[in-house]
């Protein structure tokens, strides 16, 4: 709150003032009073006038001054009324209540919505557990009786598991709670099961799936790290370039602070432009577009679990020769210790 | 035969996984009564328990719980809930493994097998007519005639020898070799199949492995 401007806020009553200090001074000259008189009440009354724009102007400053300032700290700026002591002039009680039921009315507000869509979370993870019961159903009746079974109806029904799945990582990961387990996780067994989960995919599509020296403990929630990979290497396979030799290299990199992942295809790579977005929701690039079944929401989710577990992922990628994916897991010192 | 008690209150899940285990040399039993599930597994006393989580009447880990404090028959937890913490929870409630729905049908059957294997703490010596296995250490011997197998040749043996007259498929083999993270292709198994029976001729035993046009091999 400046002070100059706090004037100019207050022209109107300093104008006023001096109209009735000069009306004041006109009546002192025409009763021709004492000049020692005059001196006395102009001085009188200044101080007045001064004292009580003074006054008004510190009961405000510290109110305002606070509010301001408060709002820009905080990250959470709603809570600001939290931080300020009640007002005790008027104009500021009524900003004050203003300000407090508008924050109540919208507090009510989102707990509305986030009980709605806790609801609905709830709801959905309910609906996936339900689905996935006669997709296992399906699964070993297609299993029981290979005879009459095409091995089509076993690819498109992966591929219905696969897309269930990002639904339900995609509402854990959105979810404020917190939905993971963080604990020490061979890397060697978490490319297992997404290799085995993929194996019928990978021999189709010719390509060698390779893991040499993974046997490396990190810390991260398994079941998460094998969806993340999962879409990776789905995105290896999606866009894998016709020709001899198609692979996909996984390999670790163990260091002092991390150890990384690294996912390697020779396929048909990312544009340069498109390489900064790959990670945006619903982003499909020209691969995507170009495949025409990109839904272009696997590699956001991945990148969003891979914030909440603390993990960097990143990519790299020369078009037509390789894509590259790196995650990285720090280390906990103090659980080293506790080793 | 080893008999696996199936808790799961799905009956086509209950019938196809039977028909499954059944075709595999395991018996299966299902367990009917929820409300007395504990009394029936004990009376039946199977060598396994495939067990689901959501069960009516009680939780699948609560009678995880209360069947280890009287018995320590080897459970697989079998649930539609993808989740590390009811993982760490079923584990720690004593269940031997943990498989979530759907699975793949020969990676449920390799994990019944390894619990089996691992609590019976059956031996590392296996035997075929008159050769003897050392699957650890990868030697097949008949009188003074020995054989050294490769790890994935060891691996396809073996699993013929567990399989024995029973076709077994390619892709059976494929899941067992992934499984023990010998992620190998098409071209590598059947060089890997002819390899091996090579070696077996060299010890008298050229046609012990037989190939089923479209369908697999067997080990007669």
């Amino acid at each position: 709150m400046k002070f100059s401007k706090y004037l100019r806020d207050k022209l109107y009553a300093i104008v006023l003032s001096l109209i009735a200090l000069g009306i004041l001074l006109l009546i002192f000259f025409a009763f021709k009073v004492d000049s020692g008189v005059i001196i006395a009440s102009l001085f009188v009354l200044l101080t007045l006038f001064i004292s009580l724009f003074l006054i008004d102007y510190l009961r405000k400053k510290k109110f305002y001054t606070d509010l301001l300032s408060n709002i820009e700290v905080l990250d959470k700026s709603y809570l600001v009324l939290e931080t300020l002591v009640k007002p005790e002039f008027y104009d500021g009680e009524l900003l004050y209540q203003a300000l407090y039921e508008i924050n109540k009315s919208m507090s009510e507000n989102v707990n509305k919505i986030t009980e709605q869509w806790h609801d609905f979370k709830n709801y959905i993870e309910m609906w996936i557990h339900e689905v996935k019961i006669p997709l296992a159903t399906l699964i070993l009746i297609i299993n029981n009786h290979k005879d009459k079974f095409d091995k089509k109806v076993q690819t498109q029904l992966k591929r219905l598991e696969d897309y269930v799945d990002q639904v339900l990582y995609y509402v854990r990961s959105e979810n404020a709670e917190k939905d993971y387990l963080i604990k020490e996780t061979d890397l060697s067994k978490v490319i297992k099961n997404v290799g085995l989960k993929n194996m019928d995919d990978l021999l189709e599509n010719k390509i060698d799936y390779n893991a040499r020296n993974v046997n490396i403990k990190v810390l991260t929630d398994s079941k998460w790290l094998e969806f993340i990979l999962g879409q990776i290497i789905n995105n290896c396979i999606k866009y894998k370039r016709d020709i001899a030799g198609s692979y996909i290299k996984i390999s670790v990199r163990d260091e002092k602070n991390k150890t990384t992942l690294i996912v390697e295809d020779n396929g048909i790579g990312i544009k340069e432009s498109d390489l900064k977005q790959v990670f945006n929701k619903t982003f499909t690039g020209e691969n995507g577009r170009g495949k025409g079944k990109s839904t272009g929401m696997g590699l956001f989710i991945a990148k969003n679990m891979c914030d909440k577990l603390g993990h960097k992922i990143e990519i790299e990628s020369a078009l037509n020769k390789y894509t590259r994916v790196y995650i990285s897991f720090a280390k906990d010192k103090y659980y080293e210790v506790l080793k | 035969m080893k008999k696996i008690m199936i808790v799961e209150d799905e009956d086509a899940i209950c019938n196809e996984l039977s028909e499954l285990l059944e075709n595999n040399n395991y018996k299966a039993i299902i367990l009917k009564d929820f409300k007395n599930a504990l009394n029936e597994i004990l009376s039946s006393s199977p060598n396994l328990i495939l067990l689901d989580i959501n069960i009516p009447y009680i939780n699948g880990e609560i009678l995880l719980q209360d069947l280890r404090k009287s018995s320590n028959i080897p459970v697989i937890m079998v649930t539609s809930n993808n989740s590390e913490t009811d993982e760490a929870l079923s584990i720690s409630y004593g269940a031997d493994d943990y498989i979530t729905k759907p699975y793949n049908p020969n990676i449920l059957l390799l994990r019944i097998g390894a619990v089996l294997k691992r609590v019976n703490n059956e031996s590392n010596i296996l035997t075929y007519k008159d050769l003897s296995i050392n699957i650890g250490k990868g030697i097949i011997k008949r009188d003074d005639m020995e054989i050294i197998l490769t790890k994935n040749e060891m691996i396809i043996f073996s699993y013929l020898l567990n399989h024995q007259n029973k076709i077994v498929t390619r892709d059976e083999l494929m899941t067992d070799l992934w499984n023990n993270e010998e992620f190998i292709n098409d071209n590598a198994l059947t060089v890997n199949i002819s390899r091996l029976r090579a070696k077996l001729k060299n010890i008298g035993y050229e046609d012990a492995i037989d190939t089923r046009k479209g369908m697999g091999y067997i080990l007669s």
